[in-house]
This record gives C-alpha cells, structure tokens and sequence, in this order.
C-alpha cells in the first residue's frame, strides 16, 4: 500500500479550478518530484498537501490517515520553502529548535537533536550565527535542519534551490538527495527545472495546466514523451508534424512525432541529404540546425574534437533509426 | 560603485550640506542662546548668560503639570493606536492582502482634513449627550489616536513587507506552532524596528500638537503646547527655555529609542 495518496484533488479559486482530477501514490521513503512550468498548480498542491491552502474536493492520505481535516500544526509534514522562511530574530540554533519548543522537547534533548541535525547538513559550526549573516545556501541548509529536526513523516520542498546560484545548487542538490536516502524520507520536491527533476528523483509527476500529464521514472519520462507537451519540456525534442515526417522518412506516418536531437546522426555519407544551417556550441554538446527535405531539425552531437565540426552551409547526411520517432499525441 | 571606490565629496557637495545644517540650525541655536540670556534686545551678543530661566521653568508647578499630562495624552494615544493597530495590521497583511488599498486611502483621512475643521465636528458630536468628552484628556487620546494612524500603519506596513509574513508564518504553523504563538514569537520580534520608528514619528508629532489640544480640551487639561500658548505674554527668555527644554527631550527620547533599537550582532 502506498504511503502517501491523493484521490481526486481538486483546488477553485472562485470558479477557475487550480488543479482538478489530481490522482498520485508514493510510496514509503520514495523521492517523487512535481515538475511543471510555473502557473501549473504544483505549488499549489504541494500548500494543499501542507495544509497551508484548504482543499476544494477530494482526500489526501498520509499512513491510511485522511490529512484534510487535519491543521497544518498537526499533520507531522515539514517544509523548505523556496524564501527560506527562516525567522530573522532567531540565531541558527533557536531557528532549528523552534519545532521542538513546540513540542515541547526537553531542553537537554532539544540540545542533543538540534546539533545532530546541524552536523547533517554541515552547519554545526555556525550554531550562534543570525540568518543575515549566511550565505543562501547555507540558510536554505538551516530550513532543511528546521525542518527535519522534528522527524517529519514526508517532507515537501517547494523550489528549494530556485534562489540560488549554479555552482552552490548542484551541490544542495546532491546533498538534499543523499541526507533523503540516508533517513529513508519520503520527500516531495517542486521544481520547473527538468535537469534537477531527472536527476534527483526516483519517479516524477510532469504537471501542466492543473493535471498531471505524465509519471514515471526519470528514465521513462526522458525517452517516452506522451504528448507535445512532455516532448516540449523535456529535453530538446524536435516536434515534427505528420505531413513533415511523412516527408522527412519518406513513409506515411499518421500522428505527430518527437526525435531527440542526439538520437540523429550526422555523418558526410549517407541516405538522408541536409545542409548545416546553423550551429551553436554548448560545451561538451555542439547542436546544429540542418535543414533536410524542407524540414529544420535541431541535432546534437558530442563534441569530440574541433576537426569534427561541420562549418555552416556544409552538405551532411543524416541517419535517424525507426526506433528514435516516438509518436506524441 | 562600491561606497570605498568613491571619491571623496568635492568642496560644492559639503557646503550645500553645511549650509543645510546651518539654515536647520541657526534658529534653534539663536532660541538657546536667547534663553540663557539675562537681556538682549539692542546688541549682537547678550548682555549676560544665567540659568534663571530654566530654573524658573523647572519649578513652576503649572508647567510640570502641563508636561506630564502632555506625556499621557501621548503615551495614552500610542498605547491604543498599539493595541489596535498592530492585529489590525496583523489581519489585513495574512489573510486580506487586498484591503491594503482600502487601508491606504482610510489612513490619509486625518491628514486630508484639516484640525481646525475636524475640531468643530468632534466639538458637535461630543460636546454633549452620552459621549460628552470634550474638556476631557479622553477626547484627546482618542484625536490623537487618529492623527498617529497614518504614522503607525505606513511604518508597519513597510516592515510587514520586508520580513515575508505568509512564509514565516506558514513557516511557523508547520513547525507546531498556533497563529498565536507564530505572530507572538515570530512576527511581532521583527516588526520591533518599525514599531520604534512608528512611535518615535508619532510621539514627536504629538507631543507637539496645539490646534487639537487647545480646541477641544484648551486649559481644562493643559498640555505642553497649551501652557506655551499661555505663557506667550510671559518674558521670551521663559518661554525659549521652554522650547529648549522641549526640544531637548525629543532629542534624548529619539536618542535613546535608536539605542534600543540597536541589532545584536
């Protein structure tokens, strides 16, 4: 049975519905990730399943437990919200006991709990510094330790890594992932960035315009789009409309299909003709725009060496395997 | 440009700053000078300095009194406006983000109509009958009230919005903590810097009024401001002693607040 599910969510704000038809199990210490773009209704749910917005119909289950009657302060669901939310009164230490003064934990446990959780996210040392004295990063990992040091039964990250930069990103992101495995917490992260989606998550919700559009692992989501949509957001599909892939395999296709960009090949000899439009480089990925039987395709190939590069104009030949056109509704 | 790249300010830029302070305070140093001195009145310079005039002030029975009930109607205003504003801000910033507009335009009344006018219809309504307050510190707590709001609600508000409400205390209930516990010990600590800077506008405003204070309550509780009006047929020394006096305990009451109001880092 799963941990967590929700059962015909739906959210109005008067009569325009947020999210409606909203159906999703996850399971007990799994990493699922809601990826949309903004607007969606992702961080909506993620406040609904928080208790932080009420519900307009439909049940959410946490343990066998229906949590919609249930106040926020009751629920035993922590939270990262993409501001920090930090409290700017309080130093490190007192911001992270806030939850066990709450409970009303004894001192010398809250004491004990408080440098645990600070040692987790490798912030022991800065116990008695003020959130203006901290980096983003290092105060997005203190709303971690708040939220963690009450032993939370699912913890929700809305965008955690949104106001921060690249470099200091990548890291949270491999540390959020790895302090999540070692305490087995079933997590539910928001993000509309696709990169930290698929490599953070055991399994992704693709939401769009209030529904969820497509779930499935990292794996699935990447290589099989189900619609025009998916293949949009995802990676960098080529979306090709019926006649202009009928045209461009030479054999009548009936439905629109997506081919990823490094699923062509690009070779001087070959059966499909095109000419090299344009080309950008993108580090270790150079993509170029060749043109091929009236059809512009956007192709990516692994930059290996600078002899390789094909100049603009330059005639190529194309090859693209049956296996690669993955028909989208 | 960072401040430490900057040049120094050039000579034109630091004389429009001295002039400034010049032009601000040649009339207040002329009013001190004037109330330490014994005559002046045909000569550039005094005749001679004394401390009679403070001292006379200071132990006029009917000044002390006007200054400690200037003191209460004040303290007694800002009390209110405390109590009342702060949840009113509190509700309207959480849940009704929306009335802020409304708020806005509402908080602008005191200052859209003059005292002179306001009096007059305050005068009417409790002259007599069962609100009959006029005459009485009562009416002026609650005038007072009103003259502060505009003060209070713009120093809060632009604090509320500063510090992130809705997430902190989104924050907060997630961590366990009740909307009471949450604005108590969350909110309310953050919003001290705006409060201070709330009460010290609103004390100096109103610990200076006169057209209310003489209109609708006059000597029948006499404040500060009142007392001044009186003594105006009194020597010029005693009363610029007394504008000193005045003006110096704003100064140590603004001094001490910005102490206070000191970050612990």
């Amino acid at each position: 049975m799963s941990f967590v599910s929700v059962e015909n969510l739906q959210k109005n704000y008067g009569s325009t519905a947020v999210f409606s038809d909203i159906n999703c199990e996850i399971h007990k210490g799994e990493f699922v990730t809601l990826l949309g773009p903004s607007g969606c209704g992702k961080s909506t749910l993620l406040r609904c399943i928080a208790g932080l917005t009420s519900v307009t119909s439909g049940r959410i289950f946490l343990d066998g437990k229906d949590l919609v009657p249930v106040s926020p302060q009751k629920r035993g669901i922590g939270m990262v919200f993409q501001s920090y939310a930090l409290f700017p009164n309080m130093n490190v230490e007192q911001n992270v006991a806030f939850g066990l003064r709450m409970q009303k934990v004894s001192t010398d446990e809250m004491k004990q709990r408080v440098a645990e959780v600070l040692k987790l996210v490798e912030l022991n040392e800065f116990a008695s510094r003020y959130p203006h004295q901290l980096s983003g990063g290092q105060c997005q990992r203190v709303a971690l330790a708040r939220s963690l040091v009450t032993r939370p039964r699912l913890l929700l990250l809305d965008e955690p890594l949104s106001a921060l930069d690249a470099r200091i990103r990548k890291h949270l992101r491999e540390q959020i992932r790895a302090i999540q495995q070692e305490l087995g917490l079933t997590t539910i992260f928001v993000t509309h960035d696709q990169e930290e989606a698929l490599t953070m998550s055991d399994r992704i919700f693709l939401m769009n315009q209030g529904r969820i559009v497509q779930s499935g692992d990292a794996e699935t989501l990447y290589t099989a789009p189900v619609d025009a949509f998916a293949a949009g957001f995802i990676g960098n599909y080529n979306l090709l409309e019926a006649d202009a892939a009928s045209r461009l395999m030479q054999r009548p296709i009936n439905s629109r299909v997506a081919i990823r960009p490094e699923a062509i090949q690009l070779s001087l000899t070959g059966s499909l003709e095109g000419e090299v439009r344009s080309h950008s480089l993108l580090g270790n990925v150079i993509r170029y725009r060749v043109e091929a039987r009236g059809v512009e395709l956007v192709v990516d190939v692994l930059n290996r060496s600078a002899s390789d590069l094909h100049p603009n104009g330059q005639r190529v030949t194309l090859h693209i395997e049956a296996s690669a056109l993955c028909e989208v509704a | 440009m960072s401040r430490a790249e900057r040049r120094p300010p050039g000579l034109y830029h630091r004389v429009v700053v001295y002039l400034l302070f010049l032009i601000l305070l040649a009339p207040l140093l002329g009013t001190f000078v004037y109330s330490i001195a014994t005559s002046w009145s045909a000569t550039i310079l005094p005749d001679g300095l004394t401390y009679k005039w403070y001292v006379a002030l200071w132990s006029d029975p009917r000044f002390l009194r006007a200054f400690g009930q200037s003191l209460l109607v004040c303290v007694g205003a800002l009390a209110l406006s405390v109590v009342l504003i702060l949840p009113l801000l509190f509700v309207v910033h959480y849940h009704f983000p929306k009335l802020d507009a409304l708020m806005n335009i509402l908080i602008l009344l005191p200052f859209a109509v003059p005292p002179v006018v306001s009096s007059v219809g305050l005068l009417q309504l409790y002259g007599s009958g069962p609100l009959a307050m006029v005459g009485t510190p009562w009416i002026l707590i609650g005038c007072y009230f009103t003259v502060a709001l505009p003060f209070m609600y713009r120093a809060i508000t632009n604090n509320l919005q500063a510090i992130n409400l809705v997430d902190l205390m989104d924050a907060a209930q997630l961590l366990g903590a009740n909307t009471f516990q949450a604005a108590f010990l969350v909110v309310l600590p953050n919003l001290r810097k705006g409060l201070m800077i709330a009460l010290l506008l609103s004390f100096s405003f109103l610990f200076g009024e006169f057209v209310f204070a003489n209109l609708l309550v006059g000597t029948r509780y006499e404040t500060l401001q009142v007392y001044l009006n009186n003594m105006r047929n009194s020597s010029g020394h005693f009363n610029s002693a007394l504008v000193i006096s005045y003006f110096f305990f704003v100064l140590l009451l603004t001094w001490a607040a910005n102490r206070l109001n000191k970050d612990k880092d």
